[in-house]
């Protein structure tokens, strides 16, 4: 590694400095926020939150939602892995289903509490094919299908790229000695995938627990913690002390599932070589799982087809001709199209200034000598852990007296901090496999430092910097729990101006908006992709 | 002229060279030999300026480069797994330095390089598509566009086949000729270095054994270690090469 520390201080110590004043110092505040009272630094906020019955109740209640949608996330994202990687499916069948499954990550989970309400609520296309109500949709069971759509396509890519790089040669193997099924099937998928399918499970309940937009949805009179946590808030008697309490609550799980998903880590096995072998004939699994996936996918569409055919009618479900009315209303209401070009604004911002930051820390890590480099590393294990939700508050509580407060920089800001861990470790990961000795074969061409930085390890970087960019642009497009508490009349987003137009009921604009989100996250998704393959070219 | 004077470098309180001192003269093509973990790279490494020193100076023409920056030297090293920039093709790896040396290379004399090199139809290749040893030619093709002061190699052989290692060998020797270039190569087969170079430096565990040319290597062991370790294993090879081949060709 060369040895220009002065050069990489100038990207080191404002970096650090950024994470100073956006993630530790808020969350610091957060913390002596929750402490502090009327008559000095005590405990009575915590004694009153923790003596509410009613927020001890939702709790309760977000525990038991959140692991019951993570046992049935993990049951069935295995279904959908095992589909793909240990069956003789019709490959563009397991196309269809690899790429269907990850839709649901296009779109703001609020519109998936709508979208159910649609479908499955007394006036739902569902509802009405059926004639009459399944279930009530309010509450539990609504949560509960919110949560699952939401968390699948997390659980499914995890446990789906763990099978990549399971050796299936194993199964062979088993078959050969004699294995049953069932004992073939638990020693050569399920144990080597314990590690994985309990991450699934951690991560599924993570994101349930922390989710804001599904419950501000759908959530009824079933009270959950992040619903609990915005009313404290932003409620009719804001008590910022209370939240501070409620946000920490909060995160005290999150810590806990954080260190367990670590350990899990542990658990996963290590193929340093695995081989691709072809699958046995077996007529009835292929009929089996192929089915079970279909119908998981079809049930997923089914939610969200209202979204897109609600919005062309002109009174769902009453009057049911074709109309472009609402189409034309929304794109003409100048409120409508400000607020489509904040979000676009905002996610174009996080994702370029949001991949400079990510990109960099990993060269700071990985390519050079630097002293405390890894506090990148710990950087990007809080980021990690904190809930968008709790970010966003500990924003609110540090900056609300300051110029800062409703501006879009504090929006670009939590987002960026919020998103860093995933694409921060996508660019480690791809630093740390290109050769070593490059940046010094630049300086001894000539080149600075930085300039070698620019001209050999960006662009050989090139098609991981698209994933980080589309990353991040999705997410920051998407998200509601990270920028609930930061918005204002002037900076209100798309997912933030769809839980306004809820208290006017106007659910063809919702769903418009939502359309709009999808299918610029999907234009943005595509093009990445597009890009990225371009790259692999090389 | 590149002079070692009392040279010694330690890792964490271990000591890697030991007081090493050496005269290189202008033109010479010298190998570093020795067994692994003997300091090789590492003593490359201090002469390019990559690594730094604990004690000792290092004297080139006459200027004291103990304190100089590795970008300053004016050296340049290939490295053994070459380091090339695999978003760039052949030629463009070729002319990367030069935009930072405007002028000191003309045209004509990038096209001698270059066929001199044999890399004319190679050069609009992506890396991926080159072989061991055009990837390696085009490597020391960047490096001596440089022009360095002196050009260091770490063990420019072991990655290549054994055809590819012959004309390889020939071309560094001639490469050394022609551009009356130091040069200094690492490596750990002492039939490589004893073939290749004027002078061989043998080292081991950080101290210097031998120094001197390879007839003197040869006829005047200076130790046991040169005896047991780097004679016996030409030896052996040509005990081998004996029982091969009969003894008609001894
Ligand atoms: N950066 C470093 N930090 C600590 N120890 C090091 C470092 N680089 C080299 N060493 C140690 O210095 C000693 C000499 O290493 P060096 O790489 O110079 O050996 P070498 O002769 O090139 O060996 P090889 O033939 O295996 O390449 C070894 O014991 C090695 O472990
Ligand atoms: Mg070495």
């Amino acid at each position: 590694m060369p040895d220009v520390k002065p050069a990489m201080r100038v990207i080191y110590i404002p970096i650090l400095l950024l994470f100073a004043a956006f993630l530790f110092l808020p969350l610091g505040m957060l913390f002596v926020r929750s402490f502090e009272t009327a008559d000095g630094i005590n405990l009575s906020n915590y004694l009153t939150v923790l003596s509410n019955a009613e927020l001890m109740k939702s709790f309760e209640n977000s525990v038991k939602i959140s692991g019951l949608t993570a046992v049935i996330t993990t049951v069935l994202a295995f279904f959908l892995a095992y589909s793909i990687h240990c069956t003789r499916l019709y490959r563009p069948l397991k196309s269809v289903i690899k790429t269907g499954i990850l839709i649901p990550m296009l779109l703001p989970t609020i519109t998936f509490g709508f979208a159910i309400i649609y479908s499955f609520g007394n006036q739902g296309i569902i509802t009405k094919i059926f004639g009459r109500n399944l279930f009530d949709i309010y509450g539990f069971n609504g949560l509960l299908i919110g949560y699952v759509i939401y968390t699948l396509p997390s659980a499914f890519l995890l446990i789906n790229n763990s099978f990549k790089y399971m050796d299936k040669k194993f199964i062979i193997v088993s078959k050969l000695m004699g294995d049953g099924t069932i004992r073939s099937f638990l020693n050569t998928i399920i144990r080597p995938l314990s590690g994985t399918l309990g991450g699934a499970f951690v991560l599924s309940f993570i994101l349930s627990f922390t989710d804001f937009g599904i419950p501000a949805s759908v959530g009824g009179t079933y009270s959950v913690v992040a619903t609990q946590l915005y009313q404290v808030m932003l409620g009719s008697i804001p008590d910022f002390n209370n939240g501070a309490v409620i946000a920490i609550l909060m995160l005290i799980p999150v810590v806990f599932s954080v260190f367990l998903l670590n350990y899990l880590e542990k658990l996963n096995f290590h193929y340093d070589k695995f081989s691709d072998i072809e699958l046995t004939q077996h007529k009835g699994r292929d009929i089996c799982f192929g089915s079970i996936s279909l119908l998981v996918l079809i049930g997923m569409f089914s939610v969200f087809a209202v979204m897109f055919i609600a919005p062309f009618l002109t009174s769902f479900p009453y009057d049911l001709s074709f109309t472009l009315k609402h189409f034309i209303d929304t794109f003409q209401s100048s409120d409508l199209t400000a607020v489509y070009k904040n979000s676009l604004f905002v996610a174009l911002m996080t994702a370029v200034l949001g991949t400079f930051i990510a990109f960099s820390s990993a060269v700071l890590n990985v390519r050079t000598p630097l002293k405390g480099k890894s506090s990148m590393d710990v950087i990007s294990m809080l980021t990690n852990t904190v809930p968008g939700m709790v970010l966003g508050l500990s924003y609110l509580l540090l900056f609300n007296g300051s110029s800062w407060k409703g501006t879009f920089a504090i929006i670009i800001l939590c987002n960026m901090v919020h998103f860093f861990t995933t694409p921060y470790l996508m660019a480690k990961n791809s630093l740390s496999k290109m050769n070593p000795a490059w940046e010094i074969t630049g300086i001894l061409l000539g080149d600075s430092w930085i300039r070698t930085i620019y001209r050999v390890i960006l662009p050989n970087s090139a098609s991981t910097v698209i994933e980080m960019f589309s990353y991040y642009f999705i997410n920051s497009m998407v998200t509601i729990s990270g920028i609930i508490f930061l918005v204002t009349a002037q900076t209100t987003l798309v997912a933030s101006k769809i839980k306004e137009l809820q208290h006017f009921a106007k659910f063809n604009e919702i769903f418009i908006l939502s359309l709009l989100i999808f299918f610029t996250n999907l234009i943005v998704k595509l093009l990445c992709d597009h890009y990225q393959k371009r790259q692999f070219k090389h | 002229m590149l002079k070692l004077q009392n040279i010694s470098k330690q890792f964490d309180g271990k000591s890697v060279l030991d007081h090493i001192n050496l005269e290189i003269k202008t033109g010479e093509i010298v190998s570093l030999l020795g067994p692994s973990g003997s300091g090789k790279t590492t003593l490359l490494h201090i002469i390019l300026g990559l690594t730094g020193i604990n004690h000792g100076k290092i004297i080139f023409n006459d200027t004291d480069l103990s304190n100089v920056p590795m970008k300053d030297r004016g050296f340049n090293i290939v490295f053994q797994d070459y380091a090339l920039f695999p978003h760039l093709n052949a030629y463009e790896n070729i002319v990367y330095g030069l935009r930072n040396r405007k002028g000191s290379v003309s045209k004509e004399e990038l096209q001698e390089y270059i066929d001199f090199l044999e890399l004319t139809p190679h050069l609009k290749k992506r890396i991926s598509e080159l072989s061991g040893g055009q990837k390696q030619r085009v490597s020391i093709a960047r490096t001596l566009v440089m022009k360095p002061k002196i050009l260091l190699l770490d063990e420019p052989l072991s990655a290549l086949d054994g055809v590819i290692k012959e004309s390889i060998k020939e071309r560094i020797k001639s490469i050394a000729r022609e551009f009356k270039l130091t040069t200094i190569i690492v490596t750990h087969d002492p039939e490589e270095a004893l073939t290749m170079s004027d002078k061989i430096l043998i080292i081991n565990q950080g101290n210097i054994s031998q120094f001197g040319s390879p007839q003197e290597i040869i006829n005047q062991p200076a130790n046991d270690f040169v005896k047991e370790f780097i004679l016996k294993q030409l030896e052996i090879k040509r005990e081998n090469i004996y029982n091969l081949f009969g003894e008609k060709y001894a």
